[in-house]
């Protein structure tokens, strides 16, 4: 990987450089909470100081640039006995800015099941490759578990990884679109301090994360299985979604169907969908897998860290902690997860 | 200034101009196209179900479709919604698929009221087979239960266009009525052909039933099985399969040498929705053929 | 227009106003780039001037509005016999909406407040499914047009149609919302029924139930969760009652 030194100043000309040029979504602060922490949300912005990348966390993850909440797939207009379909990717570039590490992980993970071998996306693919992205080093959010997971540290995936280093940041370049944009403001190698000061922010932020017990969660899981806590939690649960609306790499989805009025055409929609609502796993006849809260709130649990890593050797979670922040009822990972491990102790 | 950023066209990709062909589990792209197929023929078969007989309309893409016994298609009706059904045809007939499809919903409900001719969207084949190549030189049990025909159709075909591959072969099915026995005109042909076992059974017989009444396990219990040089394949409501299983299990057969076929909501087919998940396993792509033992296995399965 | 061979129906459909605010038929003049493709789908037939329901030249009938008054439910049941599909439209058909209100209170007193010295008739608001069977409730206050068209167009084809089992949260969070829990206000969101859209969080009111509760709701946390941020019980109640349609709920 190659790394570069961009000053205070010329990181501003670079952002408007990218403003002047491009849709830019960045993190934005949108009101404070009861408490009076700042909430904030990746949207798009116009100018440089509409963006915070001091930011703690956001409400929702950047996932929706790549798998909107609703996205149309295909048009059809209609002839009687035939049809004709249209399908339009999204092709414009957009470039986001100060992703933390846990969200430019979740995107590798949505990698893995939308771009890799079987049965790619081309509407994801098209957007992802269309997305410039420049991700930002953080202090731990609070609690957020993503060294647990093995997501706090991310080597690729982005184009650019910004370090904080108080008068200027330390960029990691892992593309040559990166590298090209780059070289448009003015940069300087690294010097032997800047890597010794971008080591000791590494090593601060890695010092501070709470431990969590995760790597035995496949097989805890099935041990688990009949466990008392899925109760426990699922009984507080209101089937609302909002933990898999929020989280960075939830991507399961329904689909609507829409006939305009007049029978000429049709809309086929994509909608983002939560394994907690009620008919996730309805059949036709009314027959439901997955009938009652309890084993939903599982089955959340069972496909993040027992079933992804049967198929990719490891978790969906990234440890972001969206999902627990956002819980009306207080249900969280860090506690489930406890709660389990505990139980498995005794 | 020219732009930062050259917009990456996925429609220009290699990947993308490829013939669509689902059989290929490579980087193709275009996998959110159907093959747009006209409906033939439409046989009614009981009340609830009718028989569908689909030819592609691309001649190239209908040379390249083939499938194996036990995968399924997903058949779109745009404007209505996409479903999984199972083919019913045999593998080794090109033309046209048939598909079998019971009257249940949305989609099931607009397909029931097409005519010939109207066309429809197929995505596919899917998912996994019921591994014929290596029931060869065995004994084969075909059992089905209810609707459970309908994917055991073409696994029977298959066995019947390849009757000298295998020993005895018996095929059982049961519904409830004789009203709803599917295929109907075709057990004559079935039973005519030398050295096939057909039997059929309903719970509850009516004025003009002169077959057995009761379950299908009865009819198992007629048959003398060497237990180890059997295949059996089991297609039906997951009742019926647990029972099924569970006595072939006690007469000796292994557990994986019994399939079956599972059935949960789908949307893609393409293991991207997670609809279809039993515990954490894609229906649509480990799926919808298991064996037993991998069934017992399987968290939430029955 | 045929599609696939298949010639859709087009079913007569009779309006019948009840006590409501008309709205909800509002809703239905609305949207007017589809208002012609509408009517062509059905053919409406408004009963509003008709005072007499005996006429049978309808197979839907839309009933808007609550039950209030003696005459309402003679003629509510006359219908009835006629229709082969009864529909209750909008909140007040499906659960006696806001004019259910009054039923917490003595009904004399209402009466006064609202017609001073010369009082009218009036009995308990009831929601159409307490007078006689429904087939079908498009709750709503008011209905969704969007989703009424797509109703009918089920209708017309005559395939099934569900309505969605998921709550107000979840389209509320697809739209962005900061939730409005997290600024210091209810919300019924996470028992309320969606497909709304919800467009009174984001307008930062939070929901207020109009369509009803969501598909097995968990009613019991969700007072708990209200009663934890400090709501008090009466403003939880009031919420509940204001259209009507948790009164069912335990
Ligand atoms: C692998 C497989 C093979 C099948 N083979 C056959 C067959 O050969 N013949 C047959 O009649 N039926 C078969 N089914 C069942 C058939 O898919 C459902 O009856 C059908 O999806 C109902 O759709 P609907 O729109 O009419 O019902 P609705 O109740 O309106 O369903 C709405 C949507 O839910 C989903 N859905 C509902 N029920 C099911 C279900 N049982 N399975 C999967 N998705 C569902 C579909 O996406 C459907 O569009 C099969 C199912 C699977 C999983
Ligand atoms: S866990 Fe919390 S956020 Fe998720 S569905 Fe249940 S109540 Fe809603
Ligand atoms: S499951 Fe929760 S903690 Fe894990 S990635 Fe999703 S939102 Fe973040
Ligand atoms: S955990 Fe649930 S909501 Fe998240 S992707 Fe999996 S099925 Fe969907
Ligand atoms: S504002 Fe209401 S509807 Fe929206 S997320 Fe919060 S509780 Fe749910
Ligand atoms: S948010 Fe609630 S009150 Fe508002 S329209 Fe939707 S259901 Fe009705
Ligand atoms: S059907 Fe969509 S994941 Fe299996």
């Amino acid at each position: 990987m190659l790394f570069k030194v961009l000053g205070k100043k010329e990181f501003t000309t670079f952002i408007e450089l990218l403003l002047n040029d491009t849709e830019v979504i960045a993190p934005k602060q949108v009101g404070v909470d009861t408490s009076g922490k700042p909430l904030h949300q990746y949207l798009p912005v116009q100018a440089f100081t509409e963006i915070d990348l001091s930011y703690e966390t956001t409400e929702y993850s950047a996932k929706t640039y790549f798998l909107p909440f609703r996205e149309n797939l295909s048009t059809c207009s209609f002839l009687d006995m035939v049809w004709d379909r249209q399908i339009k990717y999204r092709v414009q570039p957009r470039a986001i800015i100060g992703l933390h590490a846990c969200d430019i992980n979740a995107l590798l993970k949505l990698d893995k099941v939308l771009a890799g071998d079987r049965f790619p996306s081309p509407y994801y693919i098209s957007r992802r490759k269309n997305t410039f992205i420049v991700g930002i080093d953080h202090d731990p959010c609070e609690g957020g578990f993503c060294q647990a997971v093995g997501a706090d540290v991310v080597t690729h995936g982005f184009d650019l990884y910004l370090t904080d280093l108080e008068d200027r940041y330390f960029v990691a370049i892992n593309s040559e679109r990166g590298f090209n944009v780059l070289q448009r403001v003015k940069t300087r190698e690294p010097t032997a301090r800047d890597n010794n000061d971008y080591l000791d922010v590494r090593r601060r932020i890695a010092g501070q994360f709470k431990p969590l017990e995760v790597h035995n969660l496949p097989n805890l899981m099935d041990i688990e299985f009949e466990s008392k806590v899925w109760k426990k939690w699922a009984d507080k649960c209101l089937s609302c979604g909002s933990c898999a609306m929020v989280c960075p790499t939830c991507y399961c989805y329904g689909i609507e169907e829409r006939v305009s009025m007049d029978n000429a055409e049709s809309a086929k929609v994509k909608q983002l969908y939560s394994c907690q609502f009620l008919d996730f796993a309805m059949v036709a006849g009314g027959h439901n897998f997955r009938p009652d809260r309890e084993t939903r709130l599982k089955y959340r649990y069972y496909h993040q860290h027992r079933g992804f890593v049967e198929a990719y050797e490891e978790p969906l979670c990234v440890g972001c902690y969206r999902c627990g922040r956002v819980c009306l009822a207080g249900i969280n990972p860090t506690d489930i997860i406890g709660d389990l491990q505990t139980e498995y102790q005794e | 200034m020219t732009s930062l950023f050259r917009p990456y066209y996925i429609i220009q990709e290699s990947e993308m101009a490829q013939p669509l062909d689902y059989n290929r589990r490579s980087r193709l792209k275009h996998v959110d196209q159907v093959f747009r197929s006209e409906i033939i023929n439409i046989i009614p078969l009981t009340d609830m179900e009718k028989l569908f007989q689909l030819r592609i309309l691309d001649g190239a893409e209908r040379e390249r479709f083939s499938f194996l016994p036990g995968q399924f298609v997903m058949v779109e009706v745009p404007g209505y919604g996409e479903i999984p059904i199972s083919i019913s045809s045999s593998p080794s007939h090109k033309g046209y698929i048939e598909l079998c499809i019971r009257r249940a919903g949305v989609v099931t409900g607009i397909l029931h009221k097409t005519r010939r001719g109207a066309v429809v969207g197929l995505r596919g084949p899917f998912g996994t087979h019921f591994p014929i190549e290596r029931m060869r030189g065995n004994h084969i049990l075909l059992i089905a239960g209810g609707l459970g025909l309908a994917p055991l159709r073409a696994p029977i075909l298959n066995v019947i266009e390849n009757r000298t591959d295998f020993h005895d072969v018996h095929i059982l099915y049961g519904t409830r009525q004789p009203d709803m026995l599917l295929f109907n005109y075709q057990y004559e042909e079935w039973n005519r052909i030398s050295d096939i076992n057909l039997k059929v059974i309903v719970e509850q017989g009516d004025e003009s039933w002169t077959g057995p009444v009761g379950l299908i396990t009865d009819l198992l219990k007629k048959i003398r099985l060497e237990p180890l040089e059997t295949y059996a394949i089991i297609c039906g409501p997951p009742v019926m399969f647990k029972f099924v299983c569970a006595h072939l299990q006690r007469e000796g057969i292994p557990m994986d040498r019994m399939f079956v076929s599972l059935e949960r909501r789908m949307h893609c087919g393409m293991g991207k929705c997670c609809r279809c998940n039993i515990g954490s396993t894609y229906t649509c792509l480990s799926g919808p053929v298991f064996d037993y033992w991998t069934v017992m296995n399987l968290k939430e399965a029955i | 227009m045929k599609y696939l061979g298949i010639e859709p129906k087009r079913p007569k459909v009779g309006v019948f106003d009840f006590t409501g605010c008309e709205g909800c038929e509002l809703q239905l003049a609305n949207k007017e780039e589809t208002v012609p493709a509408f009517l062509q789908a059905i053919e409406v037939v408004d009963f509003r001037e008709i005072s007499s329901t005996s006429s049978d030249d309808y197979e839907v009938a839309l009933i808007e509005g609550a039950i209030t008054r003696d005459d309402e439910i003679r003629r509510l049941k006359e219908i009835r016999k006629h229709a082969k599909l009864l529909v209750a439209l909008g909140s007040c058909a499906c659960f006696g909406g806001v004019n259910r209100l009054k039923n917490g209170y003595d009904l004399d007193a209402v009466n006064q407040e609202v017609y001073g010295t010369e009082p009218k008739e009036t009995l308990p608001t009831q929601a159409v499914k307490e007078v006689v069977s429904v087939d079908l409730e498009i709750p709503g206050c008011p209905v969704d047009k969007a989703e009424v068209e797509r109703i009918v167009q089920h209708l017309i084809w005559d395939v099934p149609y569900q309505f969605p089992a998921y709550p107000v949260c979840f389209e509320c969070k697809q739209r962005y919302t900061t939730c409005v829990f997290e600024l210091g206000q209810l919300c019924l969101g996470p028992i309320a029924r969606g497909g709304c859209h919800a467009p009174c969080p984001a307008g930062g009111s939070g929901c207020w139930g109009c369509r009803g509760p969501a598909a097995d709701p968990n009613l019991e946390e969700f007072l708990q969760i209200a009663k934890d941020r400090g709501f008090k019980k009466r403003e939880i109640k009031e919420r509940l009652s204001f259209y009507g349609g948790f009164e069912d709920m335990p």
